[in-house]
């Protein structure tokens, strides 16, 4: 059991830290956060019907990503309040179908906390296949989504379809977002994403040693977590969240320091 | 009313910005400062509003509440959810404090200003649905509704149209006429000349400072804009990328 | 239709649902024209190890007073954190949310009725709002229209024009934080009898439907307010009846809520673009 919680926290960090430095420089922090919390209703509608939970998130994350990027693109819409609506609405759906379910407050919490003790060897198959995909789509379109993330001016006038780009980003993070949250919940999910790439911005700009770094202190934060959790016998899901925060107080600490 | 900077050097978190700045500005006086940008101009009108440090000489600024500031249009959100009235309204903030409901006076004060901008008809409408020059004119209402005597402009005529810059130069001049004294950044040289009767020259600490005519020379003006001046065969010069 | 709501606890219910309804019309107009949905979401979530260990040292009676202290304690962190220079803002806050939302959970979880603690956090417990509770939110509620009206013309002047509000001799870093402040009030006041989720909604949706219908400030805080109790009412009113005649059991928090968000996408085509 312990076996493949420290296999799948490994292989979700990486994801959450590669995926997080896109996330901390385009401050899609609550984006990301509405995500999590609109993709709900998805995946519960999803196991009442009976079909792939990683599917049902897709389905309705896809629809909120577009529907977020139409969103933010027009003029005189509020961007973070549309983003709120969406949050706010999303889990109010999600917690109204889980709650026609039985075994209500406790899926609930193990939406918000994870379940990370839990996993099955076919979350860590599914994992580990999105983190490969993930990985080579971040890598091949690094520099597009740099260009376009920095400077969409500078990128539109280069020729670069900037709406195209951020389409690619949205229904990534979103990809991410979905397989994350089902085994580690949305609250560690959106710590893990944040906090190493946070960190990791406190010491570099360069984005290749920026993604490595989120990487190692989210997969660092991971294990210790795990390791805390295990010994205190406390929630798995709030002790990493908790190490990966440690991470970046630390971070910022040293660099304080240092300069 | 008086302002008054000797051998002043301003900046930020201790790193200069600007030095050697010498001013002299009495009441009903405009001074225009002109140079390239990143000359220094913003941080000199910040120094007058407290945003910006001073570092070395003296300064003989006027009390904050006699002081009115025109911040660029451009910088404001055009979806702020705020109608022109209530805009010039805040001018009045200051002296209505927290509690004092808004008076007959206030709103008199309000459409007189409007007035005075020729937007009394654009009152009601909400800000962002105004053109650039338009904005510009509501936050000098703003400003005025408060009866400033030194009124500060950060680029009044940037992105504003023939009309609109018309229109302001027209209240600045009756400003100043009533007594108020104005300082304003430009890189407008012809605004400046038109304008101003002091300009002072720029560019990370001051060259000159004078009327037009003194300053507004191919000469003086050559070594404040360096290499951003082509001088031309007939003697006159022209600024690339002021 | 008046009906359900003659039984006590419906009454106390919707009782409690329009005293947030007035303050949260115009609270939301400030979280709107501010853009802080993500500090408002933050802040439900933060009070969290407040409610926890107020709950564990003094009982029921200790959760108001532990939220208080933690809703405070971050809206003064929050505004630190936002003047801070290399962190940019909302990663600052999505941390400081995930980590004092975790220091609850911890504290939490080792007690045995872990998951029903965390389910009546998240929905409160609108249907058990005591007189005493209505009281307490009434008490918070004065508190925070007469901090609103005393402040408005300031909160106004900074949330357009930060800039000009700072050269007109405003303080905009105590006006963040006497907003924040506010905020974890509004939070404190809701969060016990309807919930985080009700809370973060009944903060970010009422203005942002509103401002679909009106460009004006007061108007849009009126609305606001307006739809609240609409949505409340007929939230409940939805999950009375569909727990009584069908027997759904569908929370009156999520249905509030879901209510909310459904006026918010029917004002949608009332959208007033900019002329």
């Amino acid at each position: 059991m312990i076996f493949r919680a420290t296999i799948e926290i490994v292989l979700v960090a990486t994801l959450a830290g590669m995926i997080g430095v896109h996330i901390v420089m385009r401050r899609l922090s609550f984006f990301t956060m509405a995500l999590t919390h609109a993709t709900f209703p998805g995946v519960v509608a999803a196991s009442i019907i009976g079909v792939n939970l990683l599917l049902g998130g897709i389905a309705t994350g896809a629809v909120i990503a577009l529907g977020v990027a139409a969103l933010s693109r027009r003029r005189g819409q509020n961007a973070a309040a549309a983003t709120g609506v969406l949050l706010s609405g999303g889990f109010a759906l999600g917690a109204a179908l889980i709650a026609t379910q039985s075994g209500f407050s406790r899926d609930l919490s193990s939406f918000l906390v994870g379940s990370i003790l839990t996993v099955s060897d076919q979350d860590l198959l599914i994992t580990a296949g999105v983190l490969v995909i993930v990985g080579a789509v971040l890598l091949l379109c690094a520099r597009p989504l740099l260009f376009t993330g920095f400077d969409p001016a500078g990128a539109r006038a280069a020729g670069l379809a900037v709406g195209a780009w951020d389409v690619v980003l949205l229904l990534t993070i979103q990809v991410v977002v979905v397989t994350v949250v089902p085994a580690v919940g949305t609250i560690l999910a959106l710590s893990l994403i944040v906090a190493p790439a946070a960190a990791a911005r406190l010491w570099t700009d360069r984005l290749p040693l920026l993604t490595t770094l989120a990487m190692l202190l989210a997969v660092a934060s991971g294990l210790a977590g795990l390791a805390v959790s295990a010994q205190w016998n406390v929630a798995a899901g709030a002790s990493i969240s908790l190490s990966a925060t440690l991470a970046l107080l630390v971070s910022w600490a040293l660099r304080k320091a240092v300069s | 009313m008086e302002l008054r900077y000797t051998g002043v050097s301003l900046g930020y978190q201790g790193k200069k910005a600007l030095i050697d700045v010498e001013i002299r500005l009495k009441a009903g006086q405009r001074l225009a400062l002109v140079g390239p940008n990143g000359a220094g101009k913003s941080t000199l009108i910040k120094s007058m509003l407290g945003q910006s440090e001073i570092l070395g000489g003296t300064a003989i600024i006027p009390p904050r509440d006699v002081i009115g500031y025109v911040p660029q249009s451009g910088d404001l959100d055009p979806d702020f959810p705020v109608s022109v009235q209530q805009v010039v309204m805040m001018g009045r903030y200051r002296s209505l404090g927290w509690w004092r409901p808004v008076r007959k006076a206030d709103r008199q004060a309000v459409a007189e200003a409007l007035d005075q901008v020729g937007l009394t008809d654009k009152a009601r409408n909400r800000f962002g649905t105004l053109s650039g020059g338009q904005r510009q004119r509501v936050l000098l209402a703003r400003a005025i509704v408060a009866q400033p005597q030194l009124l500060l402009l950060d680029e009044p005529f940037n992105g504003v149209d023939a009309v609109s810059q018309d229109a302001i130069v027209t209240v600045l001049r009756d400003l100043s006429a009533a007594g108020t004294a104005l300082v304003l950044s430009t890189h407008d040289l012809a605004v400046a000349r038109d304008l101003a009767d002091l300009i002072c020259l720029l560019n990370g600490r001051q060259f000159a400072v004078g009327t037009p005519g003194e300053t507004l020379t191919a000469s003086s003006l050559r070594p404040v804009y360096a290499h951003r001046a082509l001088d031309l065969a007939d003697g006159r010069l022209v600024l690339v990328d002021p | 239709m008046i009906e359900p709501f003659s039984v006590p606890f419906m009454g106390r219910a919707l009782a409690e649902i329009a005293l947030l309804a007035v303050i949260c019309g115009p609270v939301s107009v400030f979280v709107f024209v501010r853009r802080l949905s993500f500090v408002s979401d933050a802040l439900t979530h933060t009070v969290f190890p407040g409610v926890v260990i107020g709950f564990a040292a003094a009982g029921v009676e200790g959760v108001f007073a532990g939220a208080l202290v933690a809703g405070v304690v971050t809206a003064v962190v929050l505004t630190l954190l936002t003047r801070g220079a290399r962190l940019t803002d909302d990663a600052a806050t999505a941390v400081l949310l995930t980590a004092m939302f975790s220091i609850g959970v911890v504290l939490v979880s080792r007690r045995s009725s872990y998951t029903s603690d965390l389910t009546s956090f998240l929905f409160g417990r609108l249907l058990t709002v005591t007189s005493r509770q209505l009281a307490e939110t009434a008490v918070l509620a004065v508190v925070i229209l007469v901090a609103l009206a005393v402040s408005h013309r300031a909160l106004l002047f900074r949330a357009f024009d930060p800039e000009g509000a700072a050269a007109a001799g405003f303080r905009v870093g105590r006006l963040d934080l006497w907003l924040n402040v506010l905020l974890a009030l509004v939070v404190v006041a809701g969060v016990r009898a309807v919930g985080t989720i009700l809370v973060v909604a009944l903060l970010i949706v009422p203005a942002a439907a509103a401002r679909m219908v009106s460009d004006r400030l007061a108007v849009m805080a009126a609305v606001g307010a307006t739809l609240v109790f609409l949505s409340g009412y007929c939230g409940l009113l939805l999950s009375w009846t569909a727990s009584l005649r069908y027997e759904i059991a569908l929370t009156s928090a999520s249905a509030v809520v879901l209510l909310l968000v459904i006026f918010y996408v029917i004002l949608m085509p009332f959208r007033r673009v900019a002329a």
